[in-house]
């Protein structure tokens, strides 16, 4: 069994580098946050030491007062979890792709792309993975100004035959 | 092997399949590129079940939203509520009582019994081996007899509750899982046997769809699709969560790689959920049902859950902003993780062993969702139902 404590230690010594910020937010898991141009290399240093897989691409919507997004990069080595957050503003919403070093992770790259409208440079595919064809351009469902329609207001749709002129 | 025809070999087709998927009742979209009867490329397309629940649950509040959450799968409907309200307390640093982490971690083996045993159902089928679809379902029907008997459901059990369980084992209950589980122990080895010795079955599972375990580490493939190619992760023996230290999980690897290992690592899985039922069964903690306090608002924080689904990792990510409602809720499914797995794995194959080789990730349509396409450089798209490239699967392995 993999000792989480050391395997995290591990972890943040290779991404030092670039660290930005570290921080342990629960037992268990360590938060590094990076500039988005030292991404690729901080991903490269985690897979050629064969530091734990690439579990999910988190993408978050800061809100109006930062007016910027972040994405969340999640590593598990056994009970560990490693988390590199990187910040893109909302004026230039941008991340490299880290496809070339990771091929599955086109398909969060894709759903990050078209939920949250931030570009990932040189991803190999960026096609909608959820949304229909039919989706507006340039409206991202999980950014908070994508307001979901209520439920009473679906419910004041008329039904067929029960129009009012 | 079928001489396939100098016509045949000079064509190459596009067959879009879907988004209709007769066998699994669920809807999808992929591409395969064919040059005769060889795939030479692959894409897929989903999209056509998302509901938008991640951004639902930003408008429900965190009581409402296990109700919602409930509902991302019919199969594993249990297993998302289990991560989702083990999440929430660990964000409002509650915990639940053992008695009910234990009742969870039954609920999610008996879970993964039926979800296997309809897999197992399902990918009979589409080798056109019926017979076995037909007794592993009559059979599936004793487990959800026994999730209808303690839960009152036998899809979408409801079991979980912010701060605990809602339904005791009580011992008559307790009485009826163990006949049943002995019944369905019996049947197991049975199913083993059929698998292991069928040859028209091995014909279509054994030496096919290999994934080499560097290529699975390499796709982030994850849970009976990883284990079949030797790739030791299971998160219930990687970071045990509920009751898992209480009831450890002997991890079942296989090392041949392919379709046949990962029909032989499920059925295994089903031996280590009964005795690990069993173990709950008779040592099952006394003591309340739920936590005494679950607060209405939660401080803000961010929280990553894993636990093991029947199709393998399921990762919550939850991030609480001070109010009633999360701020964010991130549900990564194994699914989408062993999806890349199927478009590597079928090129080079034939078109016929493409719905064996994907059945083989056991993929939950409701957590993803998909369709078939087939297609070819220079011939226009031919759009075939599941039904036509799974009976093209049947056909090809009877001549």
């Amino acid at each position: 069994m993999i000792n989480s404590e050391q395997a995290l230690a591990t972890a943040v010594s290779l991404l030092a580098p670039w660290a930005k910020k570290t921080d342990t937010p629960a037992a268990g898991r360590v938060d590094v946050t990076l500039e988005a141009e030292d991404l690729v290399t901080a991903v490269a240093a985690l897979v050629d030491n064969q530091w734990g897989y690439l579990a999910a691409i988190t993408g978050l919507d800061l809100g109006l007062e930062e007016s910027a997004l972040e994405v969340l990069y999640h590593f598990c080595e056994g009970a560990a979890v490693l988390t590199l957050r990187v910040r893109t503003p909302y004026s230039v919403a941008s991340v490299p792709s880290v496809c070339g070093l990771i091929p599955s992770a086109t398909f969060f790259e894709r759903e990050l792309h078209e939920m949250f409208g931030i570009e990932v440079v040189d991803t190999p595919n960026d096609d909608y993975l959820y949304l229909p064809e039919t989706w507006p351009e340039g409206v991202f469902p999980l950014r908070k100004n994508y307001l979901v329609t209520s439920v009473e207001e679906r419910c004041l749709i008329p039904l067929p035959g029960t129009e009012t002129a | 092997m079928p001489t396939i025809t100098k016509a045949a070999q000079a064509e190459k087709f596009v067959v879009p399949i879907g988004p209709q998927h007769p066998a699994l009742k669920e809807p999808g979209h992929f591409e395969f590129t064919v040059d005769g009867e060889v795939v030479t490329a692959a894409s897929v397309r989903l999209g056509y079940a998302h509901r938008g629940i991640e951004k639902g649950a930003e408008s429900r509040n965190w009581t409402q939203n296990q109700y919602l959450l409930e509902r991302v799968c019919g199969i594993c409907s249990h297993i998302h509520a289990t991560a989702y309200c083990l999440g929430v307390e660990q964000l409002a640093e509650v915990e639940a009582p053992p008695r009910a982490q234990a009742i969870r971690v039954l609920l999610a083996e008996l879970e993964r019994v039926h979800s296997h045993l309809l897999w197992l159902g399902v990918a009979a089928h589409e080798a056109g081996f019926d017979t076995l679809f037909m007794y592993t379902w009559r059979d599936r029907e004793t487990v959800m007899d026994l999730l209808e008997q303690i839960s009152g459901n036998r899809v979408n059990y409801s079991v979980n509750t912010l701060g605990g369980v809602k339904f005791d084992i009580t011992d008559p209950i307790a009485v009826d899982i163990l006949e049943g589980l002995a019944f369905l122990e019996e049947r197991t080895h049975h199913y083993l046997e059929v698998i292991e010795n069928d040859l028209m079955f091995a014909r279509r599972t054994r030496g096919i769809g290999i994934m080499p375990r560097a290529q699975a580490e390499r796709l982030g493939v994850l849970g009976p699709t990883a284990r079949a190619s030797g790739v030791a992760r299971d998160v219930r023996v990687d970071a045990p969560y509920a009751a898992y230290p209480d009831y450890p999980v002997n991890i079942i690897l296989d090392n041949a790689c392919d379709l046949e290992a990962r029909f032989i690592v499920r059925v295994k899985e089903l031996f280590e959920a009964y005795r690990i039922s069993r173990e709950i069964l008779a040592t099952l903690p006394e003591g309340d049902l739920v936590a005494k306090r679950m607060p209405r608002r939660i401080k803000p924080a961010e929280t990553i859950m894993r636990v093991e689904a029947p199709r393998g990792e399921l990762l919550y990510f939850i991030k609480s902003n001070g109010s009633e409602s999360p701020e964010r809720l991130h549900v990564r499914t194994p699914t989408i993780c062993n999806m890349a797995s199927v478009l590597t794995l079928t090129v080079g194959h034939n078109l016929a062993d493409v719905p064996m080789i994907l059945v083989g990730i056991d993929p939950c349509f409701s957590c993803n969702d998909r369709g078939v396409i087939v297609r070819s450089e220079q011939a226009a798209g031919d759009l075939w139902t599941w039904e036509r490239l799974r009976q093209h699967g049947i056909d090809y392995y009877r001549r």
